[in-house]
């Protein structure tokens, strides 16, 4: 008998984990000599006893590692891949289209004459949620609910610690505001830079879904997607993010934290921001649970990728806001 | 679906996109600036971006800037200009006065909202 090598595409590895897991179950096949699995080329190879064709053996190790998730292949799938991206692509520009038009048409400036009570609180909150406050605080609940739906983490607890950080933070923040009627939230460079910062996030998890680079294939920023690994398990992490978000930069969270700010008493700025808050809930709770139900269907794939496209969108929309806002580019745009 | 006719479809999308931002600046026809005891006054409303986005104005005498806000919400309440050293929330209904000082010929003020998503400009003739 003679020992041959044979080397086959994988698909299915998204994790560090998943080279010791393949290696240990093919090598517990006895036809199986040795298992390497290259996680960066995305290959297994194998030394094999075995007569059997290579098709064969392919058939028949995917069969021990298909409960896992894996599947093993002569030849390297891409064209199913290269399929999903051209039809996310389309989806994706139609949803960001959608909210440009929406956002250029201008029905959503509609006036709410007199005083701020809780409920106009609420109603700027609903259209803020579909305005340009969508495009930093909407690509960053989008992208990190898809981030963490694909990586399976319990992420319903993760998205109700989100949602209620933010209206918990929003109505002590607006307690505050009125009761040290300063303001604190709304220096300008400071705001920027955090648009700024978020919307790098944004860019960064929107390649990350379109899947230009994937956990397993990056090397350079080792150390910072380990940071992003870590805290993305944390149980506060999602409850500072939801408390970050008052600081964003959007016209209408700062609009309404002078509200909160003039209203005098902690109750009555607590009950603004709050009300405020709520007013956005909606559509932020359908991006998180939204994402989620799709990232656990059988349309995840596609999902994922039309995902990353309209947060790479918005992203870059934010970033060149940004940076206009601080000055260092020219204004590209009104919208 | 084919995917010639996804990528058709993705550059006609893109095509749209780039028509929306690349929409120029609009000047209003009737005249936003007035010269009143020697003062130039500017006006310039905020609410879903700034109106006229572009103005022209005279170098050379005391201008003042008057943002007028009518119940605005959005990023355009949040005004920043930068060469006039003013960064300010605007309030949400009223009128918001800015000392531009003397402006030089061939200096344009700009101004852009805290996300960056709206601006102006003011040309000094």
């Amino acid at each position: 008998m003679t020992t041959k090598k044979h080397t086959f595409h994988v698909s299915g590895t998204h994790c560090a984990s998943c080279k010791i897991l393949i290696e240990d179950i093919l090598g517990e096949q006895d036809f199986v000599g040795k298992v390497e699995v290259n996680l960066k080329k995305e290959t297994v190879e194998i030394e094999t006893e075995s007569e059997k064709s290579i098709e064969e053996i392919a058939d028949l190790l995917t069969s021990k590692i298909k409960a896992n998730g894996y599947a093993l292949s002569v030849e390297k799938i891409i064209k199913a891949k290269e399929d999903v991206i051209w039809k996310a692509l389309p989806i994706g520009l139609a949803f960001l289209l959608l909210f440009f038009i929406l956002q250029k048409s201008g029905i959503l400036n509609l006036g709410l004459g007199g005083e701020i009570t809780p409920l106009a609180g609420f109603l700027i909150g609903l259209i803020a949620s579909v305005s340009s406050c969508l495009a930093i605080v909407g690509g960053l609940v989008l992208s990190l609910s898809a981030k963490i739906s694909e990586d399976n983490v319990n992420d319903t607890k993760t998205f109700l610690f989100f949602h209620f950080g933010r209206l918990f933070s929003f109505a002590i923040l607006g307690g505050i505001l009125g009761v040290v009627g300063n303001a604190i939230g709304i220096n300008f460079t400071f705001t920027a830079i955090l648009g700024i910062l978020a919307s790098l996030v944004m860019l960064f998890l929107g390649l990350n879904l379109l899947g230009l680079f994937s956990r397993n294939k990056i090397t350079l920023p080792a150390g910072i997607f380990n940071f992003f690994r870590k805290i993305e398990h944390k149980t506060l992490t999602p409850l500072i993010i939801g408390f970050g978000t008052f600081f964003l930069p959007c016209g209408f969270t700062q609009s309404m934290q002078i509200v909160a700010l003039s209203s005098g008493s902690f109750g009555a700025g607590a009950v603004l921001m709050f009300s405020f808050a709520l007013g956005t809930l909606p559509m932020l709770l359908l991006l998180s649970f939204g994402s989620a139900s799709f990232a656990h269907s059988k349309h995840a794939p596609l999902f994922f990728k039309s995902a990353g496209v309209i947060v790479v969108g918005l992203g870059l929309f934010a970033l060149l806001g940004g940076l206009a806002g601080l000055g260092i580019i020219n204004p590209l745009f009104n919208i | 679906m084919n995917k010639t006719v996804l990528i058709i479809i993705t550059l006609g999308l893109v095509v749209v996109m780039g028509i929306i931002f690349s929409g120029t600046l609009e000047q209003q026809s009737v005249s936003n600036v007035e010269i009143k005891d020697g003062v130039q006054y500017i006006t310039i409303n905020a609410k879903g971006g700034y109106f006229p986005a572009l103005s022209n104005a005279q170098a050379g005498i005391p201008t003042k800037l008057i943002i007028q806000t009518n119940n605005t919400f959005d990023c355009s309440s949040a005004l920043v200009i930068r060469s006039a050293g003013f960064q300010e929330i605007l309030p949400q209904t009223g009128k918001t006065e800015i000392d531009l000082g003397t402006p030089k010929a061939g200096e344009p003020i700009q101004g852009v909202c805290g996300m960056g998503m709206y601006s102006f400009k003011i040309n000094f003739l």
